[in-house]
């Protein structure tokens, strides 16, 4: 009996924070709306990808993001936005991390070299008019950028989790670090353009002022062993939206 | 009285147009509802007092065109994104240059030399 304790132990070590949810060819494609005086008015469709990258020495997964406003915004405020993120495909430690923002005239790339060793980030900022800037930030164990922290909240073992559980991590987001952290709010059934699903629900709050209020910003993940991003709530400064899938593929399970 | 609901009403038929022009199509429902309680209700006081002026009709004309123009935009225009070339072009760009920077990082500093995804 003790022995199987300390063996189911060692297994969730060992487990925990494994890879075992997303897959190397997986495209999750969402629809981003904003609360126009109470109205939900589609604005643009974001696209989550994976895919598998090989280099001389090691294979990694490079997990892609980007936003483009639909076709009806574009005269007014296009926005065509790219986030990628390399990383390693068993615990999606990141190398790195690429920003690339175009919006409605707004340029600026931001580049992150991840040093886990020296525990460093080396930052390379370019805004308009290639105006570049340096910068070497400290960051602690476990720090990762926007891209990869998205996907890794999917690793989570949510089952074993009760209602109000938190989990802390830390993201860096230009140029400076954030605490953020997750509560387990239960689960759900909700509608969603993949049929109805069973979901677990989460709030997530930063220190920053970026996401506003303490239940305000929700997520809700499949309760199966994809633990995919369906449906987000989000208050920010200028204003409140939501975020509904519209098509899945290429998923590991 | 009679002058601030037509003032009102025309005010909100031509609010309730420009936004139906818009991307935003579909709040062009609110100030249509507001143009048509205003125009409505002075339409029934200049009714009562004997005379309808021609601009309380042009205000429900305007009003029947903004959510003519909603409807037709809701249920017809597509959402769909369009121009990506320039997003497909970058997103190859830094592809390529990842991979040579990946390429130039010390991998046993990284400590994935033997990673191979399951």
């Amino acid at each position: 009996m003790r022995l199987s304790v300390i063996l189911l132990f060692l297994f969730t070590l060992f487990t925990n924070g494994q890879n075992t949810a997303i897959g190397t060819n997986e495209k999750l494609t969402y629809t981003a709306s904003y609360n126009m005086s109470g109205i939900l008015t589609d604005i643009a469709q974001v696209t989550m990808q994976t895919s598998s990258i090989k280099t001389s020495k090691a294979t990694l997964l490079r997990l892609k993001c980007n936003a483009a406003t639909y076709s009806k915004w574009d005269n007014f405020f296009k926005i065509r936005d790219l986030y990628e993120s390399y990383v390693n495909p068993k615990t999606l430690t990141p190398y790195l991390y690429n920003r690339d923002i175009n919006e409605g005239g707004y340029y600026k790339a931001m580049k992150y070299t991840f040093s886990h060793k020296t525990k460093t980030v080396k930052s390379v900022q370019t805004k308009k008019n290639n105006n570049v800037e340096n910068k070497t930030i400290s960051i602690g164990y476990g720090t990762k950028d926007i891209v990869t922290t998205l996907y890794h909240i999917r690793l989570f073992d949510y089952e074993s989790m009760i209602n109000g559980d938190r989990k802390s991590f830390t993201i860096i987001f230009d140029r400076a670090e954030t605490k953020a952290q997750i509560t387990y709010l239960g689960k759900e059934t909700i509608s969603t353009a993949l049929g109805k699903k069973t979901c677990y629900k989460l709030a997530i709050g930063s220190s920053s002022n970026v996401l506003q209020g303490n239940n305000n910003n929700l997520l809700w993940l499949t309760d199966d062993a994809n633990k995919i991003l369906v449906y987000a709530k989000f208050k920010i400064p200028v204003g409140n939206g939501e975020l509904k899938i519209k098509s899945a593929s290429g998923l590991r399970n | 009285m009679k002058r601030l609901l037509t003032v009102l009403a025309l005010a909100a038929s031509i609010l309730s147009i420009v936004l139906a022009v818009l991307p935003v199509s579909n709040l062009a429902i609110i100030p249509a509802i507001g143009a048509l309680l205003f125009g409505l209700t002075a339409f029934y006081l200049s009714k009562k007092a004997g005379q309808v002026k021609k601009i309380i009709q042009f205000t429900f004309l305007l009003t029947s065109i903004a959510i003519t123009i909603s409807i037709y935009k809701s249920i017809f225009d597509k959402t769909e994104v369009t121009d990506t070339q320039e997003l497909i072009k970058k997103e190859n760009e830094t592809k390529e240059e990842a991979i040579e920077e990946l390429e130039s990082l010390d991998l046993d500093e990284l400590e994935i030399d033997d990673l191979k995804i399951e």
